[in-house]
């Protein structure tokens, strides 16, 4: 096939070295992620850094940032069925993998948010179905399940195209428009709530699917360029021009969006508005998220991914691929740490935040959040546990290897099967 | 209350701003007679100017009771607020399990056997007035206080007077109060006659005539939350605005 290529004989199953220490590493960090969740269990959510001000805080975050991680494995597999990018097509297993695990690993981080985990079946006994929560486990369901089938059928179609390339196709136009739901739906957990202007704004979910998008793609560039490093494929210049073509666009538009939520409360003089724009902006208090969202997240990735000196750097779409990502966990950051941290009541003693300390106050204006070991750790936890299924699932499904029918050489006829299939 | 009721009584609270002396009497009420842990303010007495909305300008000094302004013109008013007991509550619309309801009455409130602490609602509320039992909590010593025993309606637990950890509480209206006939604690409790409870539905009780003809003012309007819990404005004209 013409864009990747594997020093592997077609059709043969190409068995790997084990790598004890990488996985005997990410045991222990699961084992550490759950013994954390075990501490909280038992001493409840004051184990946290959330209190009544900041009642949301980096399980929400990062779940809302696995949710956007998880989007661009599909919409690549997908889009590459459905706008006939021959180049992405070797990613779309790989894609569709990495997906899997994001949106296990962010259904997983809800449950140490909740307050009473044990009765998390009472969302399927008593569901409100005006509750945008709602609709985004029942997405979340769908897309889990979605993304395991049409993986077992990308796994089938690379043995037998001819027989199971109908029904690959079908699913690639089934899957862009759920990549989006889940998106926008995650993205309406904050849009649709009155009560926050800060995330109060119809440009939430348009933002949720594009942000997902860049950040889903960084992923498997990233995942891809660890299989060429580790593994033994290699991804074609096709390939990579695509990728880097993805992630540039998509920040533009980002960043387009990002601004333009900036001009309209900076233009106005809204109080609600500009008290939370300013907790941001240079001179704020989180003015570090700003800097790391437009900066470390934006201007040097596309230096990284435009400059033509700097894009020809060995391991330049790779470092522009983790800033990105670090740029759009800033981003989720901001989201939902901001909304908290903009005060509801402007007015003296401000709100309850529901601890008693002989030391302080009862009340607090501006809201506070440091997350806890116990947050680090499940977080690191659930992170090792992504590592994992990818690591077994690239292993197991041999994700990177092309298809037996697509021959193994680069000639024009293998370039048409693939194409074609 | 009215002796003439109509089938399902409308509860309503109407706080005369005129009559706030910011002496806190009410929050303290609160948590006495619903046995709130220490930290906790079901209801607290905001400092503010006269008739100024509650996002209306940053605050002039964080601690209460300062006046708002420059010396000689210097302004001073009080905001009690609590669960604002809305018609149209974002927590209600926004809880995955049902557990915040509004009864019929127009008392929201919130299920401690069925939430499971995911603080959606906590989010959702633009008043912010409801707390999450982060962790075991510490009470005043002395043993419980107040009405001291569990509180259902129809098979909803939404009172009692420890509470578990990991479920959000609120201002109950005082639930077990107001179905036997009896005021909220807060109303009861305040010297001034500030706050007034009744039946928004008989048309001949007081409250009716403060929100239909008195003036009384719902927190944060635009929003569409449609509260029952009224504010009648400060009378007094400030000087030099129209």
């Amino acid at each position: 096939m013409a864009t990747t290529t594997a020093a592997i004989p077609v059709g043969s199953t190409r068995t790997y070295r084990p790598i004890w220490g990488w996985y005997a590493a990410l045991v222990v960090l699961m084992a550490w992620g759950l013994a954390a969740w075990i501490y909280e269990l038992h001493y409840g959510l004051s184990a946290t850094g959330m209190r009544d001000v900041v009642s949301w805080g980096m399980y929400i975050f990062t779940f809302a940032f696995f949710i956007g991680l998880s989007a661009g494995g599909l919409i690549m597999a997908s889009s590459a069925e459905v706008f006939g990018i021959k180049a992405l097509k070797p990613l779309s297993r790989l894609g569709v993998l990495s997906a899997a695990a994001c949106v296990t690993v962010a259904a997983l981080m809800i449950v140490p948010d909740l307050g009473q985990p044990f009765r998390i079946m009472n969302i399927f006994i008593h569901p409100n179905w005006t509750s945008p929560l709602i609709w985004d486990i029942l997405i979340i369901t769908v897309y889990f399940v979605f993304s395991v089938v049409d993986l077992y059928v990308l796994q089938r179609h690379a043995t037998e195209p001819s027989r199971w390339r109908k029904l690959t196709r079908v699913l690639a136009y089934v899957g862009l428009p759920t990549a989006v739901l889940l998106h926008s739906i995650t993205a309406w957990i904050f849009g649709l709530q009155i009560a926050r202007s800060w995330w109060n704004t119809s440009l939430m979910a348009p933002l949720f699917v594009v942000s997902a998008v860049l950040s889903g793609t960084a992923l498997v560039t990233l995942l891809a360029l660890c299989a060429e490093r580790f593994g033994k494929v290699e991804l074609s210049e096709d390939t990579r021009r695509w990728l880097r073509g993805f992630i540039i666009v998509s920040l533009f538009v980002d960043l387009f969006f990002v601004g333009a939520d900036y001009i309209t409360v900076l233009w106005g003089n809204v109080p609600a508005d500009r008290s939370a724009l300013n907790l941001v902006m240079p001179g704020g208090p989180w003015a570090w998220l700003f800097w790391v969202e437009w900066i470390v997240g934006g201007v040097i990735p596309l230096a990284f991914l435009l400059v033509p000196r700097l894009k020809k750097m060995p391991g330049a779409l790779g470092l522009a691929s983790v800033l990105v990502i670090i740029g759009v966990y800033a981003f989720r950051i901001e989201l939902v740490v901001i909304g908290f941290v903009n005060p509801l009541t402007q007015y003296p003693p401000g709100n309850a935040v529901g601890t008693y300390n002989a030391q302080t106050t009862s009340f607090q204006f501006i809201g506070r959040y440091h997350p806890t070991w116990v947050e680090y750790g499940i977080i690191v936890g659930l992170v090792a546990l992504f590592a994992a299924v990818v690591t077994i699932g690239y292993r197991a499904l041999h994700v990177m290897e092309p298809s037996p029918a697509s021959g193994q050489g680069r000639g024009r006829a293998a370039v048409e099967t693939q194409a074609s299939s | 209350m009215a002796a003439k009721k109509t089938s399902v009584p409308h509860h309503v609270m109407v706080i005369d701003t005129n009559r706030c002396v910011g002496c806190w009497t009410c929050a303290v009420a609160c948590k006495q007679v619903n046995n709130e842990p220490l930290g906790y303010w079901w209801n607290r007495v905001l400092t503010t100017a006269p008739n100024q909305s509650t996002s209306a300008k940053p605050p002039a000094s964080d601690n209460i009771d300062v006046p708002f302004g420059t010396y000689p013109d210097l302004e001073l008013a009080y905001l009690p607020v609590a669960c604002q007991h809305c018609n149209d509550a974002p927590c209600v619309k926004v809880c995955p399990v049902q557990a915040t309801f509004r009864r019929d009455d127009g008392t929201v409130l919130i299920d401690f056997n069925r939430c499971i602490g995911c603080r959606y609602c906590m989010a959702a509320c633009p008043y912010g007035v409801r707390i999450f039992n982060w962790g075991d909590s510490t009470y005043a010593p002395g043993g419980v206080v107040g009405y001291g025993k569990e509180y259902w309606t129809g098979d909803r637990l939404v009172f009692t007077p420890e509470r578990p950890k990991g479920v959000v509480e609120k201002c109950t209206f005082c639930v077990e109060r107001i179905d036997v006939g009896e005021l909220p604690f807060c109303v009861e409790a305040c010297p001034l006659g500030a706050r007034i409870f009744g039946d928004l539905n008989d048309p001949d009780s007081q409250v009716s005539e403060l929100v239909n003809n008195g003036g009384g003012e719902q927190l944060h309007p635009e929003l569409g939350t449609d509260p029952n819990v009224y504010y009648l404005p400060v009378a007094r004209r400030v000087p030099g605005e129209s």
